[in-house]
């Protein structure tokens, strides 16, 4: 490589990441609404995303609701407070904690798979494979995980927030006494469309970083067996990094449209 | 055999979208649970009606905020809007079901949600016989006391008693030395013994008086007057008591009426 802006070579690197990453993405957006549309592989991804997932999002979901109550108990007790439990835990579970901790265990799980998947196909040449046989790797592939993940993160986020829910309702059982109407009314009456909807927005977002990047991380890897344990450990790292910026950018939005 | 791993594979993948569409539902039905009650709560899908209020000052009131009617929450402010430079027009979205429990001649008030909380809109219901408000129609309003009004009162009332409490010293002052008649009868002994032999010679002097009055009477110049006077006094007993009979007898007969 010529040294043409005379940047370090790190930097170098990370624009030549970018750059590659930009393309990555313009090239899916030129392919995905091409037909034909591979339908059956899209279902058969959404089942490996989201239905794999479902187990790993539930158990998570339940402990964070159940601690995130047990936690602020003691703040909202010094004020007496204890009755705005359900609705500071419904607010920041649905604005906030759900969303992002949902998207970065997906990351996590379905990241790496991704990563390690195209990658080891790629170094066995598969995808090479694929082209000369006459399909479009790029469309079978790429295209159909990461629309699966943009519509299976959305997914598993409403029931990890549902589940939170059911766990903060047993963190307030154990020191109070409140009704499962009571406390879901509570919850539902601290909620409004502005918690809602970004937060909702948001994780598709989430789902196309966590697909685009560890597609791309998979499809353009190199040096062999080494290459595929490199993909999936950097789309993981890249894709938790991607996610707390875009929720950075989605609140920034959401505060500044909603007010 | 091949066929076999065929057909189950087909099974599989079967199985496996019955349990994506599942979860998926699930999850949707979930979701539109949610928006329905949130949507409940702002009342997308209840019908309502509008009445409008003004206000002088809303006190921090904002489009959102909840309109109570015996304490229950029966609506939201849809706006808050500055009309001329001394009104505030406040729109009100409230259920229909309510709508005929508040009267034309309904009063609402600004208050607020507890101690610390937000603005609400208390409606108070009118007299039962008037007519039910209309939708889009306008509502009787009170202008609520701020704590700035409150501030403003107390400041008055205190400068107020200020300017008593010092006549008062004033006054207690001139008193504890003596000046004036009050200082003189609390403070100063010598006046007071001359007040005390000023009414006994009064006493004495009535005494005196009493027995020159009893020497007019017998006197023959006046004795004719006070003659006079006595035959007046016992002709006017007799006509009383002539009176008292009369009325007696007619109550009597009355009675007699009644019974009758």
């Amino acid at each position: 490589m010529s040294k043409i802006l005379y940047l370090p070579a790190s930097m170098e690197d990370f624009f030549l990441e970018v750059d590659a990453l930009s393309r990555f993405t313009g090239r899916f957006f030129k392919t995905f609404l091409k037909p034909p549309f591979e339908f059956s592989e899209i279902i058969k991804q959404c089942f490996m995303i989201g239905y794999k997932s479902l187990g790993l999002v539930t158990v998570t979901g339940f402990i964070m609701g159940l601690v995130l109550t047990i936690q602020s108990r003691p703040t909202l007790a010094r004020f007496g407070a204890e009755a705005w439990l359900p609705g500071m835990v419904a607010v920041s579970l649905i604005r906030e904690i759900g969303p992002v901790i949902t998207a970065l265990i997906c990351a996590g799980k379905v990241g790496s798979g991704i990563g390690a998947e195209l990658a080891s196909m790629k170094v066995t040449e598969q995808i090479d494979a694929m082209e000369v046989s006459g399909t479009n790797p790029f469309k079978y592939l790429v295209v159909t995980r990461v629309l699966a993940a943009m519509f299976m993160i959305p997914i598993l986020v409403i029931f990890a927030d549902g589940i939170g829910l059911c766990g903060s309702f047993i963190g307030v059982n154990i020191m109070d006494q409140v009704g499962l109407r009571l406390y879901f009314s509570k919850a539902i009456e601290s909620l409004d469309f502005v918690d809602v909807f970004p937060a909702f927005i948001k994780t598709f977002f989430f789902g196309f970083a966590i697909g685009i990047i560890s597609c791309y991380k998979g499809y353009t890897t190199t040096k062999g067996t080494e290459g595929v344990g490199l993909a999936a450990n950097s789309a993981v790292v890249l894709c938790s990094l991607c996610i707390f910026i875009i929720d950075m950018i989605a609140v920034q939005l959401a505060s500044f449209f909603m007010n | 055999m091949n066929e076999n791993k065929d057909t189950s594979n087909m099974k599989n993948e079967t199985g496996n979208r019955i349990r994506l569409g599942v979860f998926v539902s699930i999850a949707i039905a979930l979701f539109i649970v949610v928006i329905y009650f949130i949507g409940n709560r702002q009342q997308l899908f209840t019908k309502t009606i509008t009445i409008n209020g003004t206000f002088e000052d809303v006190g921090g009131l904002r489009e959102g905020s909840n309109v109570r009617f015996t304490g229950i929450t029966i609506g939201t402010i849809d706006k808050v809007e500055i009309m001329t430079d001394t009104t505030v027009l406040v729109v009100m979205t409230i259920e229909q079901s309510v709508q005929k429990f508040i009267k034309e001649d309904a009063i609402a008030s600004i208050g607020s949600d507890g101690l610390m909380g937000n603005k609400v809109i208390n409606i108070v219901s009118g007299n039962p016989n008037s007519k039910v408000i209309a939708d889009g129609g306008t509502i009787n309003t009170v202008t609520p006391v701020s704590m700035d009004d409150i501030m403003n009162n107390l400041a008055m009332t205190t400068a107020n008693a200020a300017l008593i409490t010092d006549d008062i010293a004033v006054l207690t002052t001139n008193i504890r030395t003596g000046n004036g008649a009050i200082g003189k009868i609390f403070m100063d002994t010598a006046f007071a013994n001359t007040i005390d032999a000023t009414f006994v010679n009064a006493k004495n002097a009535a005494g005196g008086f009493s027995d020159n009055m009893e020497a007019v009477k017998h006197n023959f110049l006046l004795r004719g007057y006070f003659k006079k006077k006595e035959k007046e006094a016992a002709k006017a007993q007799k006509e009383a008591e002539k009176n008292a009979a009369k009325q007696t007898k007619e109550k009597e007969k009355e009675k007699d009426s009644k019974d009758k």
